[in-house]
């Protein structure tokens, strides 16, 4: 609680400040020593950031190294050195002592947590003032320096404005921090995997059975790590069936709405087409899985089909293409827009149809635009999750026949990562090599798609 | 002279019988093309009243009071949605609270002041990137920092809130791009023209002309975050939660986990209580595109 | 071109020309007024193309009384590789307006950009050489841009008011810069400028409608109410009627008359006659050089290079 108290008091102190330097600079404007160059809130603002900024950083910083020197004082206190060895079971008496020791809880279960709690509270309590009280000098050094900083030709609002500055800067490095946060962990997590498991076993292996045994003599102990049948899946469903649905219609709906619909029609189907995109992947799961699988099953039964899957290929990458229909749509939309309006005219004045104009002329010179599209297409199909995890099954097969079932890269990474397994075990982190290649791909077709799109724009530019 | 292209003189070149079952292929292919289109439209169509009719039918006997009101349960008739639902609005809450100020500021950082240099170009270039990254990807970050490496708690609307900032960031720093952009430079000349600082420019008038435009982006980020699902599981939103979230760092459910918890069910009475459940999320994706839609026309300003 | 020479004056007319040259002088002999309620008093000002009648153009003479305003010395601007002025050496007199005009793209606008540095705003710009305002160095690290630019006004070619009130246009410069210290005081400020730019009458009852509900004429008036707000000492016109109709380019020019000798006045034009009409020293650019500088009256009537003599008869430009 000191830690809290202190930032309380780190506030306060920086209130103060901006108050006082409001009001000195109030008093320089009244006396009339000149024109301020900064309002007198800019100097109200200055002091506060002077004041409180520096403090809060230093106490943001201060609370994790003093759980650690905390954790590491109890535990090196008589008492703590008798705590059991396991990590669970002690992180377990250490939260409770810690909860008896801010109040949180009346008693403890543990005796163990009962007996260190004062040596807890007491390490907190000396830690706290140690890292309280240098914030709270921070707070008053920075309020004192601002406050001496008060005078008429002192550009306080370029000051405040730095601070500003600052936070813009920080605000668009969160960005890259994302984006290295996760390279970094899924390269980490996926190295680790790797020399457990051969990356050439992971990338070329045809074999995917990633149980791991309950014990080391079981048969099949080692678990088999093969992802060609997944990568298989994902490509099957995300880019060949999804696509044979989405293309087409997406195409012809982008044409019909561009070209031949009026334009109150328009209006009102466009929106109606982006429902489409906006219902949840859980909802086309669901309905992949409750309605539409047991009509493929029923209809692959019905050709003569005898090993149609209730969680067929077909079904997965039938919804999946209608959920990718509005993003197709709304690619070559773009892309047709994009089109001169003179080489249409030139077209339709040599007599020749909309049909033919569209099919002969717009198309073609829109089709780098589209291709670029569907690239995008497919990267937001192979990774998309919830509807192969409802509707796509769980067996790695290598198959071409639709009414089959496929697994995906998805649809395994969920698999593999959902119970309360070790974080250590190759199974878990087969996971985030799954999620690095995912990554990769998806990247590279997002960079050779957007490259495409941009290029086709600017020759028309 | 060889003989001639056309053998018909001119003024029977356009008038021939020939000519004329010609046009009329033509345009017969010319209405085949645009009933194609039509039908392309329909069928996309067909298949969201199909899917909508589907879930209201078997949905619509799953609402009771008991279902507005209860948590998940593993008696489908004492099983119900506000659990799930104060656990999204409380995850949708962090993830507004984080994505919409460092996602407005990042935007104005590189539309406004960002000179071209290497590194600013990473920043866009990561920002493009993170937007089209499959949101599974950032179950895992979630999973490998927030759970692993910070030690935050597992299953809390905090956690489920902070990836899901992460992935909606990208969404709103483009779409408030796309509104300052907008925004003419004959503004800005303005205002500096009478001293305001470049700051003041932007926060002064920049900033207030483009929100309408940062809003809408950002409700339709705010309800693709509320209908996600994938990222959540990761980070353990799935395990079976039998009373409201108290707050940001209790354990907790989402909607969509939900619902995908539910379809799960073996019991066939889930199917009801599931469809239902997905009413109860499609009507609020509803409202916040509805409201994006009407934000978006009310304040659309032509200049 | 678009409207005789004459200026509209709706109040006391000036018989023309007969008694210009008096009233000209009578100003000039008072001085500049600096009252507030002096404005309203002073003599209707008029054209001036006949300045040369009461002053004598030697070549050495200075161009104005005392020390100038603002005083540029050895321009250049870069954009980029390009150079867009070359050496460029003006002085802007309190007491004046002084026209810039040339054909497009000489430079005109880019150089009376540089006077209140609103070219730091253009990627890739550079300004070498020395700008002064009253003696101080403008491109100095002590001076704050931000109070040039206070100090400095701008009225823009195409008229921008914001998206906001009619008041609150006017209001945003003095509230920015702590001018007002309470709302009576603001609204003196708004009342005051939207009177000094002649739009008062026309919108002292819809204050709170937006500013872009005005006509276009209206809306470069209340531009300019905006720049006399915050009390400038310079304000710079970039061809401040190019986007406007005959009678409010009128209007405009009448007000700059107005407001001549309480501000100095800088006025990017490209309409000669407009020169001709409104200013009383004119500086002509071709190619990123200036070419002749002096009185308007020595410009168009005996111009010392062929260079200007043939813009001003109009064979190129």
């Amino acid at each position: 609680m000191t830690l809290f108290l202190a930032l309380v008091l780190v506030v306060l102190v920086a209130a103060a400040a901006a108050y006082l330097a409001r009001s000195r600079a109030a008093g320089l404007r009244a006396s009339g020593g000149g024109r301020l160059n900064s309002l007198p809130g800019y100097h109200a603002a200055f002091a506060f950031l002077w004041a409180a900024v520096p403090a809060l950083l230093f106490l943001a910083a201060w609370a994790p190294i003093q759980e650690q020197l905390v954790n590491g004082a109890v535990l090196a206190s008589a008492a703590g050195r008798q705590l059991p060895d396991f990590d669970l079971a002690r992180a377990n008496i250490l939260g409770e002592a810690y909860q008896l020791a801010t109040g949180q809880i009346a008693a403890a279960i543990s005796p163990d947590a009962a007996r260190i709690a004062p040596v807890y509270r007491e390490a907190l309590g000396r830690y706290g003032l140690i890292g309280g009280g240098f914030a709270l000098l921070l707070a008053i050094a920075g309020a004192a320096w601002a406050l001496t900083r008060v005078r008429a030709t002192f550009r306080a609002r370029s000051g405040v404005e730095k601070w500003l500055m600052g936070l813009l800067v920080a605000a668009s490095l969160i960005a890259i921090l994302t984006t290295l946060g996760i390279v970094l962990s899924l390269l980490f997590e996926s190295l680790r995997f790797f020399s457990m498991v051969p990356a050439t076993d992971f990338l070329f292996g045809t074999q995917w059975s990633p149980q791991t045994a309950l014990r080391a003599d079981q048969a099949g102990s080692s678990g088999a790590f093969g992802s060609i049948p997944l990568f298989w899946g994902t490509v099957f469903i995300g880019a060949i069936i999804a696509m044979i649905v989405a293309i087409p219609l997406g195409l012809m709906s982008a044409i019909f709405l561009t070209q031949y619909a009026p334009a109150r029609l328009r209006s009102v189907l466009k929106p109606m087409l982006e429902i489409l995109a906006g219902v949840p992947t859980v909802v086309y799961g669901y309905f992949a899985a409750l309605t539409v699988a047991p009509l493929v099953r029923d209809l692959g039964l019905g050709i003569g089909i005898s090993s149609a899957s209730s969680e067929s290929a077909l079904a997965a990458g039938l919804v999946m293409g209608i959920m990718i229909i509005p993003f197709v749509s709304s690619m070559a939309d773009d892309s047709i827009a994009a089109v001169p309006q003179a080489m249409r005219d030139g077209s339709l004045a040599m007599g020749a149809t909309r049909s033919e104009t569209i099919r002969k002329v717009i198309l073609p010179a829109a089709l780098p635009g589209v291709v670029g599209g569907v690239l995008l297409a497919v990267s937001r199909a192979i990774g998309e999750t919830m509807i192969v995890v409802m509707a796509a099954g769980l067996s790695a097969n290598l198959t071409a026949n639709p009414f089959n079932s496929v697994t995906t890269v998805t649809t395994q990474i969920v698999q593999l990562l959902t119970g309360d397994q070790e974080f250590d075990s190759p199974k878990t982190l087969a996971a985030f090599a799954l999620g690095l290649v995912l990554f990769v791909v998806t990247l590279l077709l997002n960079l050779i798609a957007l490259h495409v799109v941009r290029r086709y724009r600017e020759a028309y530019e | 002279m060889s003989k001639p292209l056309i053998q018909a003189g001119p003024a029977t070149r356009w008038s021939g019988d020939e000519m004329k079952r010609r046009v009329a292929r033509r345009y017969a292919a010319e209405r085949r093309f645009r009933a194609l289109g039509l039908a392309a439209v329909l069928l996309s169509l067909a298949f969201l009243a199909f899917l909508l009719v589907t879930m209201i039918v078997r949905g619509a006997g799953g609402f009771s009071s008991t279902f507005l009101t209860a948590s998940d349960a593993t008696d489908p008739a004492m099983a119900g949605v506000w659990g799930a639902l104060k656990g999204s609005m409380l995850t949708i809450l962090v993830t507004m609270a984080l994505a919409f100020p460092i996602g407005v500021l990042a935007a104005v950082y590189l539309e406004e002041f960002a000179r071209r240099n290497r590194w600013n170009d990473l920043v866009e270039v990561s920002i493009n990137n993170l937007a089209a990254v499959p949101s599974i990807i950032f179950g895992l970050l979630g999973l490998a920092v927030f759970l692993k490496v910070m030690n935050l708690p597992r299953s809390a609307p905090l956690v489920g809130g902070l990836t899901l900032a992460l992935m909606t960031m990208p969404v709103i720093v483009i779409a408030g791009r796309n509104a300052i952009k907008a925004v003419p430079p004959s503004i800005r000349d303005a205002a500096l023209g009478v001293g305001a600082s470049k700051m003041q420019v932007v926060f002064h008038h920049v900033l207030p002309l483009a929100l309408p435009g940062i809003l809408t982006g950002t409700i339709i980020g705010m309800a693709r975050a509320l209908g996600e699902t994938a990222p959540l599981l990761m980070i353990g939103m799935r395990a079976f939660i039998a009373a409201p979230p108290a707050g940001v760092t209790s354990p907790a459910t989402v909607l969509p986990v939900q619902i995908f918890l539910w379809s799960d069910e073996v019991d066939r009475a889930f199917v009801e209580k599931t469809s239902a459940a997905i009413i109860v999320l499609l009507v609020f994706m509803l409202m916040m595109n509805g409201l994006a839609i009407y934000l978006r026309n009310k304040f659309e300003r032509r200049w | 071109m678009t409207k005789e020479m004459q200026p509209v004056t709706p109040t006391t007319p000036v018989p023309f020309p007969s008694t210009a040259i008096a009233a000209d002088a009578a100003q000039d002999d008072a001085g500049i007024a600096k009252e507030d309620t002096a404005w309203t008093q002073r003599p209707e000002p008029t054209p001036h193309l006949d300045e040369a009648v009461d002053s004598n153009p030697t070549a050495g003479e200075p161009l104005g009384q005392g020390a100038p305003k603002m005083r540029a010395q050895d321009i250049k601007v870069f954009y980029g590789e390009k150079q867009a002025i070359r050496g460029v050496s003006i002085d802007v007199h309190e007491d004046k307006v002084t026209a810039f005009i040339g054909p497009s793209g000489c430079g005109k606008s880019t150089f009376l950009r540089c006077l209140n540095r609103m070219n730091d705003t253009i990627p890739g710009a550079r300004v070498t050489g020395r700008i002064e305002l009253d003696g101080q160095d403008i491109n100095s690290p002590d001076m704050d841009v931000v109070q040039l630019r206070a100090r400095v006004g701008m009225v823009f070619q195409k008229p921008n008011p914001f998206p906001k009130s009619i008041f609150e246009n006017v209001a945003y410069g003095p509230r920015i810069h702590g001018l007002a210290p309470s709302k009576a005081d603001l609204d003196t400020i708004v009342e005051k400028s939207l009177r000094r730019a002649g739009l008062w009458d026309e919108v002292k009852d819809r204050l709170t409608e937006s500013g872009t509900a005005l006509s276009g004429g209206q809306q470069q008036r209340l531009c300019i109410a905006r720049a006399i707000a915050v009390d400038p000492e310079v304000i710079l016109m970039d061809e401040p009627c190019s986007a406007l109709d005959p009678i409010a380019t009128a209007k405009i020019e009448e007000l700059i008359h107005e407001l001549r000798g309480r501000y100095a006045i800088a006025i990017v034009t490209h309409n000669m006659q407009q020169a001709a009409r409104v200013s009383q020293r004119t500086a002509f650019f071709h190619l990123g050089e200036l070419v002749e500088y002096g009185k308007t009256a020595d410009i168009f009537t005996n111009p010392r290079e062929q260079r200007t003599q043939d813009y001003i008869t109009g064979r190129y430009g």
